[in-house]
């Protein structure tokens, strides 16, 4: 066990931004906090970095209050971009490492590694304020790891990069485990937690509806999603026991089942004994349960 | 947590002394305090300042011409010609003035012609003349010997005061009311300067690193409390070196200008201030500084970007104002209830009440009473404000001041 949120709640007067969270982190685990806006996963980080106070629970790093752990082994990129546009990026970085205590020779090596990782070399003695949005938000991302944290928190770390950055990005996060970093991140884009994430929390309107591995989560919905590539009428296929929904994706049906129990069923009718081109049961999206369990879009 | 301070402080320190901002403003005070020392030599340069021809008739039986002595500024002349030829003379400019001086009723009486309005400045000067004149003529009717008529002309009152309430009292001379009346002007002006200068500097310097965002990084590592200090103490060093960087400079400028003549002028002043006076005026000066800051910093923390950090400087710069026009008018009355109700006034009283414990006979108590005031403002503000700080750091909201300050109470209690 490494970080622990135990019934916390965050209230604003009237207002409740965070209502009874509890999950748990374990060491060298990526996790996933997703919600819609205002789910309250901002605040959750901010009470965890001990930036806010929590109205009542317990927020514990290794059994030790949160508020009473070496504040240099955390780490954190605010969702919001911003770093000092006046500073140049060399300079930036070996501020904010020495504020966490790292030495200069140390720091040195760091700042050469992940520059030359993101590709930033060219950059290296230019002020921030000259640099695309998307290489500040690179700037900013090292700044927030530069000093080695043991547990870093990246809020809505893709946003904004591209394609070709986003991989880049993906591939430090995986580094950054490989090195022992405990890693918290928040996400709109359910593909990459999907891809990174051991395990995740489900936030809506501050209060978890799930939290909990992602093998887990995608099992409560079994593999109800079905694709077909047949000659088979649509018009039968709906009427068939199990079928909640069809959808056409060029020459596929995407069926979605209420259970997977009648996939097999299904698929005897449709092959009737026949050559069928294809036929795939799988589990659903963390995209598709997101919105299934949210009721709405993520943006 | 010490050295985190210490990173923070350097790193404002180094990044606000090498702005252009900061160079330019230290080079144009020098600029500025450098015309003003040597306003008169400048002056001589651009504008020929010709002595003002005067022409006296005295139509009088008193032998009035030795009053009229020339100096610097004013040439008499005493012409035989009529008075006709003396006003073509003053039409061609050969004379800027014609002062006809006759008896009438045995009062003296001077009529002053001119083709050219005279200045202000020359009428005053003639017409001291003439006053002086218009003594002596009084004295010569009242057949008085040159010695009898000097003595009252001349007779200087031995003044000496006492006062028999010990505890009130410190007893000073003029000349040290004086001294402590320049040197509290001094004081005022420079707490205003830099008031207007780093009240600025420190509350956008918050709010660019709340607007920016860059805050929140730096809050996960350092707490709101060390990040508060370190704004404060960077930006009262910054002061401090700007106000050493032009104070070393004008003590150059006076110690090796003109012989030295103005260094002694300075001099003369510094010999007449007590021990306790430079110590209140110190001590007024850096708590005021202080006091200013750390609301400064509280303002910077309320905004969300920095486009509105004027907005909220407003009020802190217009009590700022009230002061110094306060202080300003003590220079011609520092006794006036109004100087005496400011001096104790926190925000106002590091600018009014140096001129008061300088220019004015108050007790002790008094002077310590404003300080201690002062000093128990500066660490209430800085708990309050370091309070506040806290919550009000990472709450982003809109509207005026007071919305700002609603919504941090509401947000965060």
């Amino acid at each position: 066990m490494t970080l622990a949120l135990e019934h916390v709640v965050k209230k604003y007067k009237d207002f409740t931004a965070v209502n009874d969270l509890n999950f748990i982190i374990g060491k060298g685990e990526i996790f996933g906090l997703i919600g819609q806006n205002g789910a309250g996963k901002t605040t959750t980080f901010r009470m965890i970095l001990d930036l806010q106070d929590q109205t009542s629970g317990k927020i514990t790093w290794d059994g030790i209050p949160i508020k009473k752990v070496n504040r240099d082994w955390l780490g954190y990129l605010p969702e919001e971009r911003g770093i000092f546009p006046q500073m140049k990026v060399e300079e930036q970085l070996i501020f904010f490492g020495e504020l966490r205590g790292m030495q200069r020779g140390e720091l040195k090596k760091e700042i050469d590694f992940w520059i030359t990782f993101f590709d930033l070399e060219e950059k290296r003695h230019q002020k921030a304020e000259t640099l695309s949005k998307g290489n500040q938000q690179k700037v900013q991302l090292i700044a927030s790891f530069i000093h080695k944290p043991k547990f870093l928190i990246l809020d809505e770390p893709f946003s904004g990069l591209d394609p070709v950055n986003r991989d880049l990005l993906k591939e430090a996060i995986l580094l950054l485990k490989e090195r022992g970093v405990t890693i918290l991140f928040s996400s709109h884009q359910m593909d990459n937690v999907e891809e990174l994430c051991d395990h995740l929390c489900l936030l809506k309107r501050g209060i978890s509806l799930f939290s909990g591995s992602l093998l887990d989560l995608k099992k409560q919905y079994g593999k109800t999603k079905l694709t077909l590539r047949t000659s088979f009428p649509l018009s039968e296929l709906k009427k068939m026991a199990g079928v909640k929904e069809v959808k056409i994706d060029r020459d596929e049906y995407l069926v979605t089942l209420t259970d997977e129990s009648f996939a097999e069923t299904i698929f005897d009718v449709v092959s009737n004994g026949q050559y069928i081109e294809k036929f795939s049961l799988d589990y659903l999206s963390l995209d598709e349960i997101f919105k299934d369990k949210v009721g709405g879009n993520v943006e | 947590m010490l050295n985190k301070l210490w990173i923070l402080i350097k790193r404002l320190y180094k990044q606000k002394i090498r702005a252009k901002s900061f160079i330019l403003m230290t080079l144009f005070y020098m600029a500025i305090i450098s015309v003003i020392l040597f306003w008169s030599d400048i002056k001589a340069i651009f504008v020929n300042d010709e002595a003002l021809e005067v022409a006296l008739v005295n139509e009088t039986s008193v032998e009035l011409e030795p009053i009229f002595v020339s100096n610097e500024e004013i040439t008499f002349r005493f012409p035989s010609e009529p008075e006709e030829e003396l006003h073509e003379q003053l039409k061609q400019d050969e004379y800027d003035a014609v002062v006809v001086v006759s008896e009438e009723e045995e009062t003296l009486k001077a009529d002053i012609a001119t083709y050219v309005p005279l200045k202000l400045v020359d009428q005053s000067t003639i017409s001291s003349f003439i006053q002086y004149a218009g003594k002596i003529y009084g004295i010569q009717h009242l057949n008085l010997t040159a010695a009898e008529a000097d003595r009252i002309l001349n007779s200087e009152p031995i003044i000496t005061n006492t006062n028999l309430n010990e505890g009130l009292a410190d007893g000073k001379s003029e000349e040290q009311k004086q001294s402590g009346m320049w040197v509290s002007y001094f004081v005022g002006i420079v707490i205003y300067f830099f008031i207007m200068a780093f009240l600025s500097m420190i509350t956008t310097d918050v709010a660019s690193e709340k607007g920016s965002r860059a805050l929140e990084m730096l809050l996960v590592s350092v707490k709101p409390s060390t990040h508060f200090q370190s704004k404060i103490i960077g930006i009262t060093l910054l002061a401090f070196t700007q106000f050493a960087i032009i104070f070393g400079f004008v003590l150059v400028l006076l110690r090796f200008s003109n012989q030295g003549d103005k260094w002694d002028k300075v001099v003369s002043i510094v010999e007449e201030l007590s021990y306790s006076y430079v110590f209140y005026a110190i001590a007024f000066l850096f708590l005021t500084i202080i006091l200013y800051l750390i609301i400064g910093a509280l303002f910077g923390s309320l905004v969300s970007k920095v486009e509105e950090a004027s907005q909220v400087m407003t009020p802190a710069i217009m009590v700022t104002l009230v002061g110094f026009y306060v202080m300003i008018s003590g220079v011609a009355n520092p006794d006036t209830l109004l100087i005496k109700i400011f001096s104790y006034i926190p925000l106002t009283s590091g600018m009014v009440m140096p001129m008061r414990i300088g220019a004015t006979d108050i007790s002790s108590i008094e002077s310590i009473l404003s300080l201690m005031l002062l000093l128990a403002t500066v660490i209430v503000s800085y708990l309050l404000s370091l309070s506040f700080y806290k919550r009000s750091v990472l709450t982003y909201s809109s509207g005026g001041i007071i919305q700002k300050i609603k919504t941090v109470l509401k947000v965060t209690t």
